[in-house]
């Protein structure tokens, strides 16, 4: 629930733009901050802290983020009843359909869905891409997806978070990526899944992977965690921390095939703070009426009886795909490490 | 609606349709009051009518007013708040005041209650949140500072309390410099004390509002100010 207070104060004067990995000139890398003294000097505020990077995503809790690809899109979801909305030149599925290498939207697409609606704003980047995502941060986007539906920029490196004000969502299959990620400074964490699928099976497998790692390590000594920590690949500070709290120390929403209530409801019953919706709403027959169902089986994932209600003549779903080795498009949960 | 003997717990409500509602619970869980301190997740009227007291947590506006709209919680809510304290907290907040600004296309619901006009997303995106420490009249170590964590928060427009509503109470400003650029200055030199943009914490009866998150820092006495302050003297009433 709480999430680690990092609040950093007094850093020297920053760059103009953050610089992501491969940058030499060894500048600190922490969270940019923006002091205002008040005429006692006594004052100081943060801008861009950790702690208002994870506050945000406690704020998307219990709530329903959906994939849009324009501004009438967005303007349908946010009736519906979504808590933020990702801007995207094309839905996942339309990805794998077409090919090609994905990339960054067109910042005048992604400024036309921030005009459009009152709720946050988030935007994916390709994996490793930190220009992407300095770009984005100029334009005032609420959230960056670093993202695996995107075709990768860097096979090596993730983006250095760290170095940027605006907070990352990013996606894990097990507790050792989750924990890479938020180490490289992500404020937010989503399954992987197998976006654009309908398919539900990946999200679920990365979902029990994590809370099954994350019970494991509650119950071990200091010194098996020194251990278990090698063998996830995981900082240990963070392991530690996540043992402790038994939970992942920022918030976890589950991403990728989702396309029915009754998937919604499945990941929150897993233990997910809430969900991605890509593919599933705007490749399904009747959007509007199916996206505020989700809306609603997130909230009310403990109530069969709603749940019914909610799932009754929604339209067609959209068309699943099988996820074995013929899968168009590829494995998009194989990206990024 | 008074209890027929004096009962030794007070039920407190989390309206629990979306956002941050479990950090509240956490929260109240280590207040200590003279009273045991209850905590109910409100989803139903049947939830709501269980409780003393209301808080409406941290979220999106937007889907928390639809998801009370679908669930049947409206009226019941708008009942609820001519009787029972409730405190809002940021978009909790939005919900409780009685006009907004920068609402969605097509306007918002909101439950009226507490009487100030208020901004959404008063400082504009996420780049824009921030954290500052507060001075908050009425805490219990009220020397020591609160720390105000702001995100996306909106911001107080106007006080429209008209003369035969409880009157307003400010309990905690920022500096006018904090204030977002957009909304510009009221008065050429910005120094008027009185501005009601400056203000991020205000009681109006037995109504509390906030526009930052106590709930997510580790401080609890916000939570022990509003059972202290704002529940306990209605039960006894």
């Amino acid at each position: 629930m709480t999430s680690p207070a990092h609040t950093p104060n007094g850093g020297s004067p920053l760059p103009p733009v953050p610089h992501g990995v491969g940058n030499s000139s060894g500048t600190p890398v922490m969270a940019p901050t923006r002091a205002a003294h008040s005429k006692d000097g006594a004052t100081t505020t943060s801008l861009g802290t950790f702690g208002v990077k994870s506050g945000l995503a406690q704020m998307l809790k219990g709530g329903v983020i959906m994939d849009v690809v324009n501004a009438e899109q967005a303007r349908i979801a946010e009736e519906a009843g979504a808590c933020a909305v990702m801007a995207l030149e094309r839905v996942p599925a339309d990805i794998r359909a077409t090919g090609g290498v994905a990339r960054m939207s067109d910042p005048k697409m992604i400024k036309e869905i921030v005009d459009a609606v009152t709720i946050p704003v988030m935007a994916k980047v390709r994996i490793g891409h930190f220009v992407e995502a300095q770009i984005l941060q100029s334009i005032g986007i609420d959230y960056i997806d670093e993202s695996e539906v995107l075709t990768p920029a860097d096979e090596e490196h993730h983006i250095n978070k760290h170095a940027f004000k605006v907070p990352f969502v990013c996606g894990c299959r097990n507790l050792g990526e989750a924990l890479r990620r938020i180490s490289e400074g992500a404020a937010f964490i989503r399954t992987k899944g197998e976006a654009g699928t309908g398919n539900v099976v990946e999200a679920v497998r990365h979902t029990r992977a994590v809370q099954s790692e994350i019970r494991k390590a509650s119950v071990m000594s200091e010194e098996e965690l020194y251990a278990y920590a090698k063998d996830i690949q995981a900082p240990f500070h963070l392991l530690k921390e996540t043992a402790r709290m038994k939970r992942l120390p920022v918030v976890n929403f589950a991403a990728g095939g989702i396309a029915t209530p009754a998937d919604a409801a499945l990941m929150m019953q897993l233990g997910c703070d809430g969900v991605f919706v890509g593919s599933g709403i705007f490749k399904s027959g009747d959007a509007a009426k199916r996206a505020r169902a989700i809306v609603q089986a997130v909230t009310h994932y403990n109530n069969p009886k709603l749940l019914a209600d909610v799932s009754e003549d929604l339209g067609e779903a959209m068309v699943g795909l099988t996820i074995d080795k013929n899968l168009p498009g590829g494995h998009l949960a194989a990206r990024g490490w | 609606m008074q209890p027929a003997c004096p009962r030794q717990d007070v039920t407190v409500g989390i309206l629990a349709l979306q956002g941050a509602f479990a950090e509240h619970q956490v929260m109240f869980q280590k207040v200590s009051a003279k009273r045991k301190v209850v905590i109910v997740l409100v989803r139903t009227p049947e939830d709501l009518d269980k409780c003393d007291a209301l808080v409406i947590p941290g979220g999106e506006s937007t889907t928390i007013a639809l998801l009370a709209r679908l669930a049947g919680l409206l009226e019941p809510l708008a009942q609820f708040l001519k009787t029972k304290p409730v405190w809002g907290t940021c978009a909790g907040a939005i919900l409780l005041s009685s006009a907004v600004e920068n609402a969605k296309k097509g306007g918002q619901e909101v439950l009226g209650g507490v009487s100030v006009k208020i901004a959404r997303n008063g400082w504009g995106s996420q780049v824009e949140s921030f954290e500052v420490p507060l001075e908050v009249e009425g805490l219990r170590e009220s020397n020591r500072a609160f720390h105000g964590i702001f995100i996306r928060a909106p911001v107080v427009m106007d006080l429209t309390q008209s003369l035969t509503e409880p009157p307003i109470q400010v309990i905690s400003r920022i500096s006018s410099s904090l204030l977002p650029a957009s909304i510009g200055p009221l008065d050429e030199d910005d120094t008027d004390p009185r501005d009601p943009r400056t203000i991020v914490a205000l009681r109006q009866g037995k109504h509390l509002l906030t526009t930052f998150h106590p709930e997510l820092t580790k401080d609890n006495r916000f939570h022990e100010y509003f059972i202290v302050e704002c529940v306990l003297p209605t039960l006894l009433s």
